[in-house]
C-alpha cells in the first residue's frame, strides 16, 4: 500500500529566475516536476524477539530442544531446561496482496568452547502473500540437538533468514 | 539543475504501520538494528543500461548494511530456492559477470536513504534470452564475543543471531523475447492451513511471465481472490499456484468462475491468459 515517493523537481528554480529577468516579456512561467513513484518493501524484526532456548543444563543423556515457531519450548525429558524461550519474530511490509517467499535454512550448527559443536534445526511458519493491507509476518523456532556430552559454555550461531521477492 | 528531495510523511506512516503490526506480536514495538527498507522490489532491463535502487535504515540504530548478488531457482510449487555459486549454470553465470553495482557495503544512521547504483555490461554476442540474479540486501550484524555472555556455573547458554534481508529480482532481457501463459486443472485442496484455491500455471516462450491473479465470479465485481507478483519464470514450464481460501470466500467459490492472469498495472496492465470453469 504505502509508497516510496522520490520526487525530483527538474530546473525549476533555474526557469524562475530566468524567467524573473525576462518578466516583461513573459506572461506565463513553465516548470517541471516529476514523480517517481516506487514499489517498496520493509523486514523488521520484532525487537525483544530472538530464537532462544533458555538455559540448558545437560544430565548425561542426549536431547533435541524444541522451540516452536509460537516461542513455545516443548517439555525436556533429558534434560533441564529453564528459563523463559522465544522465537524470532519477523514483520514485513510491502504492496497489498503480493506473493512472496521465505528462504530460511534448513540447520545452523553453533560453535562453542574449545571446538564443541551443535547443531539446530530451523522452522519457520509460512508466508506465502502478504494481506490486503500489505503486512505479512513470520517466526523461526527450532530444534536443537543437545549431545550427552556436550561441553557446558556459551555457543554461538548466526543464520540468515531472507524475504524473496519473485 | 536537478533538485531531489525524499519525501518523509509517508515513510512515517510505514513506520508507524511496522509498529502497529509488531504490537499485535510482541508487547515491545521498538525495532530492532538491522531492519531494512528496498524499493523498487523488481528490475526489469529491457534495454536500459542501469537504474538506482533505494536502500533505506528503518531501524532505531546504526548498521552497515551489504548488498550481494544471489542466484534463486524457482520450482514446481512457485518457491525460490538457494542456487550455490558452483551449482550456477551458464545462463545464471553470465547474469552475474554483467552486473555491476556499487557500493557493495554501507554504514547508515536511522532513517538515512542510500541509493544502490546498478549498471548492465552485456557483452557483444550475448545470446537472446532473459537473464536474472537476485539482489540481497542484509545488514551485517554487531559482532558478539563469547565473553561477553555471562559465565554459567553450569550448563550452556545459546546466542543464535538472525541475519534478515531482502531479495529482489534483477531481469535482463537481451533481444526479442515473448511468453504466453495458460491455466489449467483448478481445483479446491484441502491443506494444514485450511482450503487452498490451486491451479497449474504454464508458460512457453522465451521469458518469464509476471502479473496478478484475480479469481472472478460470475455477476460480482469484485475478484473474490487476488494475489500479485504471480512469476513463472523461464527455468520453468509450469508451475502450481495455491492461493489460500478465507473461510468468508469458501462458501462464494463455487459454480462459473474465471482465473484472469493480468500484467501488472506500471507495464500496461494487459491480459495474459483468461480460463472459465465451473467448480462443484
Amino acid at each position: 500500500m504505502s509508497k516510496f515517493i522520490k520526487a525530483a523537481l527538474a530546473s525549476s528554480v533555474l526557469a524562475a529566475s530566468v524567467m524573473g529577468a525576462n518578466a516583461a516579456h513573459a506572461a506565463t512561467a513553465n516548470a517541471d516536476a516529476r514523480a517517481n513513484i516506487l514499489e517498496e518493501l520493509t523486514v523488521t524484526k520484532d525487537a525483544g524477539t530472538d530464537l532462544d532456548f533458555g538455559t540448558i543444563v545437560t544430565t548425561g543423556t542426549a536431547e533435541t530442544v524444541t522451540v516452536g515457531t509460537d516461542g513455545v519450548r516443548a517439555a525436556c525429558v533429558n534434560v533441564v531446561c529453564s528459563g523463559a524461550s522465544d522465537a524470532a519474530d519477523f514483520s514485513v511490509t510491502g504492496s497489498a496482496s503480493e506473493a512472496v517467499t521465505l528462504t530460511v535454512p534448513g540447520s545452523v550448527t553453533l560453535s562453542g568452547p574449545g571446538g564443541a559443536i551443535m547443531n539446530a534445526n530451523l522452522s519457520s511458519s509460512a508466508l506465502t502473500a502478504l494481506d490486503a493491507s500489505g503486512n505479512g509476518a513470520f517466526s523461526v523456532g527450532g530444534a536443537l540437538d543437545v549431545a550427552a556430552t556436550q561441553a557446558d559454555g556459551a555457543y554461538l550461531g548466526t543464520f540468515t533468514v531472507t524475504v524473496d521477492y519473485p | 539543475m536537478t533538485i531531489r528531495g525524499l519525501k518523509r510523511l509517508r515513510n512515517i506512516c510505514v513506520g508507524l504501520g511496522a509498529a502497529a503490526s509488531a504490537v499485535a506480536l510482541s508487547l515491545s514495538p521498538a525495532q530492532a538494528a538491522g531492519d531494512l527498507l528496498v524499493a523498487p522490489t523488481r528490475i526489469v532491463l529491457d534495454g536500459q543500461r542501469g537504474t538506482e535502487i533505494i536502500l533505506n535504515n528503518i531501524g532505531s540504530e546504526t548498521a552497515t548494511y551489504r548488498i550481494s548478488l544471489e542466484l534463486r531457482r524457482m520450482t514446481a510449487e512457485g518457491r525460490l530456492t538457494e542456487v550455490s555459486p558452483e551449482d550456477a549454470n551458464e545462463l545464471e553465470q553470465a547474469a552475474k559477470e554483467m552486473i555491476r553495482y556499487a557500493p557493495r557495503r554501507v554504514t547508515l544512521p536511522p532513517n538515512q536513504p542510500q541509493a544502490i547504483r546498478l549498471g548492465v555490461r552485456a557483452p557483444k554476442d550475448l545470446a537472446d534470452g532473459e537473464y536474472r540474479v537476485h539482489l540481497l540486501f542484509r545488514a551485517i550484524p554487531k559482532a558478539r564475543s563469547v565473553t561477553a555472555s555471562p559465565e554459567q556455573a553450569d550448563g550452556f547458554s545459546i546466542a543464535l543471531t538472525p541475519i534478515y534481508g531482502v531479495t529482489i529480482p534483477v531481469i535482463i532481457r537481451q533481444g526479442n523475447l515473448s511468453a504466453t501463459a495458460a491455466i489449467a486443472n483448478a481445483r479446491i485442496e484441502q491443506g494444514d492451513e485450511g482450503q487452498a484455491f490451486a491451479f497449474d500455471l504454464s508458460r512457453t516462450g522465451d521469458r518469464s511471465t509476471y502479473g496478478e491473479i484475480r479469481v472472478m465470479k460470475q455477476g460480482v465485481n469484485e475478484p473474490l481472490l487476488l494475489v500479485r507478483g504471480i512469476a513463472v519464470y523461464p527455468e520453468l514450464a509450469s508451475r502450481k499456484v495455491s492461493l489460500p481460501v478465507p473461510p468468508e470466500v469458501a462458501a462464494q467459490l463455487k459454480g462459473p468462475l474465471s482465473i484472469e492472469y493480468y500484467e501488472p498495472r506500471n507495464i500496461g496492465g494487459g491480459l495474459i491468459t483468461k480460463t472459465e470453469l465451473v467448480l462443484r
